[in-house]
């Protein structure tokens, strides 16, 4: 059994009875290292559909788990289930095996980075009053709000208006929390937060791959937000350099926002400011000045000023990445994409109305940037085997088209690979606003292919 | 991916019932053993089959059993029936499962077994119908109509199931309107089954709304005792743990007595 990767989460769905006589037989030895391979910040088992678990089966996942929160400083545990099996899992855990237990996917996604800047209202209880603090000062540190009840009765008493709240957090524990720099997105800026003292295990913690695959998919202002950051060694100071030399090949600003030097000496803010890094007392400073915004990137237009020029080997590999879209279509809809014209051009879109748009990038023995750009109605006839419902809200249609664009790109790469080029992927983003997408690709150059799906005309453009 | 055209193309390719079976079935039904058996007798294939069947180790006989007329008596006119609607089955199973990573045995060990556990539940249940018992071993048509439909897209299963929790019977409904088991219907029907048959199996996965009665417990059971069998440690390896959507809400409430029927600790 394979875990399903949604984002930056992958999850292990298992069903019906998990013992010790069955639960080796889900995890192959192959499972277990293409697991341990993938490039994730959260990983979990769901319960959903377990209707009988003892711990021997258990552990089977436990060991799982841990090897890979050892190895990779992730987050693990289990997810959706209810108070019964949570109480179980306590029961057969008693003294804690490390593991954070997500009363639901959609609370363990709370605590994760995602490509979206939501900031979601949820309201909080644990009988633990460390835990319910850590759970607070994460879900704020990834951009949210959350709402800590310090009883047990004001926690009922506010869970009577449930509309008020995108989740309701109980029957959850954090365990040993994955130890990555938290995440969120603010507009077209990724803000990292960090805290204590920083030295060579930031290298460890601060996830490279996701910082890479932002530059990758055009986010081009980071800013780390440093208030809770008591000092920094010469191990930090160096990293920090090495992000920022890597950050300038893309023309992307890196900021620090509220860092004290009482405790840190003031000769590495010198150093930090000649690799090109910023110093902000405050957050409001960057966010809430739309010039400055827009000079350090943040604000999307001038995102890619020294824009990278199409290269040969990418165009020689066009029909692999054209071959990926129009056999995932046809996979999906049982109906053929028809190839109407190629050019290399900038990104024109004739209307931008009723439009939806994703993104992907990839990087490796080649890179670039896959963008689709489909009308509603036929994003949604394409998606319609992922979703499954016809009356799907334009969110659940976006969420399915991320997962149709990153099919596509797991074709491409099968198809690559095979000719030898190895690269991979950047988590997909997508777009309800096809004018957003514009302000990030407008000036690019491209292969721009114009294909029609069911008499209706889509656009794949190829770029770097 | 599959279109309802290849389906209507693997229903019409269903080869109809032999005409030695359907005799040996009608006797069956009207209850006379010895016609059936001498009737069965004159199908090699069909005797060879019952022998493999009877002397694989979930029957526990210490000496060789081989004569029909024997195997009929020690089965009894009930299991008898559900037998040959086993070796009907057989007909349909692949030379080699590609889809899942099975073999012919352990899927004729699985069909033993969910038709073992069935009797004891309908014992437990006071239901003692011979059409209801025989109607549990056309349950794995499923696996098999899965096998067929799914094994030329193996690769794109997979790469859809690398981004969605998707079950092979929900992609199946999702593309063409029929799953897994409304064609298992299918297959009943062809082969001239009583239609409660193939309204059982319908029934069976746990997604029909408007259930009541009888036919809600015994859909519910049929559900759960599939996911019972699928749990085992060989169809787990065989990738067939997740090939259909478990309704753990539709089954909770029989949980506990089934785990006692099946002696589940």
């Amino acid at each position: 059994m394979r875990a399903v990767v949604k984002g930056r989460v992958g999850v292990f769905y298992l069903q019906g009875f998990l013992d010790g006589n069955n639960a080796p037989s889900f995890l192959t030895i192959e499972d277990i290292k293409a697991t341990e391979e993938l490039n994730i910040d959260m990983l979990l088992v769901s319960l959903k559909k377990v209707i009988f678990f003892n711990k021997n089966g258990l552990d089977v996942f436990v060991k799982l788990l841990t090897n890979v929160r050892n190895h990779q400083h992730i987050t693990v545990g289990f997810c959706d289930y209810d108070h019964a099996k949570f109480n179980i899992i306590n029961t057969f855990y008693k003294d804690g095996a490390g593991f954070s237990l997500f009363k639901s996917q959609e609370i363990a996604e709370l605590f994760t980075a995602s490509n979206k800047g939501e900031s979601r209202t949820v309201l909080l209880y644990n009988e633990d009053p460390s835990q319910r603090s850590a759970m607070a000062i994460e879900l704020f540190d990834y951009g949210h709000n959350p709402i800590m009840t310090q009883s047990k009765h004001e926690f009922e008493e506010k869970k009577k208006n449930p509309e008020l709240y995108y989740a309701i957090i109980e029957d959850t524990n954090l365990g040993v929390y994955g130890q990555k720099v938290a995440t969120r997105v603010t507009g077209n800026a990724i803000i990292y937060t960090i805290s204590q003292f920083l030295d060579a295990e930031i290298s460890d913690t601060f996830n490279l791959s996701y910082h890479q695959n932002s530059l990758n998919v055009g986010f081009r202002l980071f800013i780390f937000d440093a208030y809770k950051v008591i000092s920094m060694n010469v191990h930090a100071l160096n990293f920090f350099t090495k992000l920022a030399s890597s950050a300038a090949e893309y023309n992307a600003s890196i900021c620090f926002v509220g860092l004290s030097f009482e405790k840190t000496p003031e000769s590495f803010k010198n150093d930090l400011e000649d690799a090109g890094l910023m110093f902000f007392d405050n957050m409001d400073e960057i966010l809430k000045n739309k010039e400055l915004l827009q000079e350090l990137g943040g604000g999307g237009g001038t995102a890619a000023k020294q824009s990278r020029s199409l290269n040969k080997s990418l165009v020689n590999e066009l029909p692999q990445f054209i071959e990926a879209t129009v056999s995932t279509i046809a996979m999906m809809t049982n109906a053929t994409a028809i190839k109407n014209s190629v050019n290399i051009q900038t990104l024109t879109i004739p209307g931008t109305n009723d439009q939806y748009a994703s993104s992907i990038g990839f990087y490796g023995d080649i890179d670039g940037l896959i963008i689709l750009i489909f009308p509603k109605k036929i994003a949604k006839k394409a998606c319609e085997l992922l979703i499954g419902d016809e009356n799907a809200s334009e969110e659940e249609v976006l969420d399915s088209l991320a997962e149709f664009v990153n099919i596509i790109a797991g074709r491409a790469k099968v198809l690559l690979t095979a000719k030898k080029h190895l690269l991979d992927i950047t988590l997909p983003r997508t777009y309800a606003d096809i004018n957003t997408l514009l302000e990030i690709a407008q000036n690019k150059k491209g292969v721009q292919v114009d294909l029609s799906f069911e008499g209706e005309r889509f656009i794949f453009f190829l770029t770097r | 991916m599959i279109t309802s055209e290849e389906i209507a193309l693997y229903i019409q390719n269903i080869p109809a019932t032999p005409a030695v079976v359907q005799e040996a079935l009608n006797y069956a039904r009207a209850g006379d053993l010895p016609k059936a058996s001498k009737c069965a007798s004159q199908d090699p294939v069909l005797k060879l089959y019952l022998k493999t069947l009877m002397n694989r180790p979930i029957y526990g006989f210490r000496n060789e059993v081989s004569d029909v007329a024997q195997i009929f008596g020690i089965l009894g006119l009930a299991t008898t029936q559900q037998t040959l609607y086993h070796y009907l089955l057989s007909l349909l199973t692949p030379k080699k499962w590609e889809l899942f990573s099975l073999t012919n045995h352990q899927f004729y060990d699985l069909q033993a077994s969910i038709s073992k556990h069935w009797e004891a539940i309908l014992t437990h249940l006071k239901i003692n119908d011979k059409e209801i018992q025989s109607a549990i071993s056309l349950i794995p048509a499923s696996i098999i109509v899965c096998e067929a439909l799914f094994a030329k897209h193996k690769t794109e299963v997979a790469q859809l199931r690398s981004v969605k929790a998707l079950d092979f019977n929900t992609i199946l409904f999702r593309m063409t309107g029929s799953d897994l088991f409304d064609l298992s219907g299918e297959i009943a029907r062809k082969w001239e089954m009583p239609s409660r048959i193939s309204d059982l199996i319908r029934s069976a996965s746990g997604t029909e709304k408007n259930l009541t009665g009888q036919e809600r417990v015994l859909a519910q059971w049929m559900h759960l005792l599939l996911f019972y069998e699928l749990s085992q440690s060989a169809y787990v390896s065989a990738g067939l743990n997740d090939f259909i959507d478990f309704k753990i809400e539709f089954v909770q409430d029989i949980y506990e007595s089934f785990a006692q029927v099946v002696q589940y600790t």
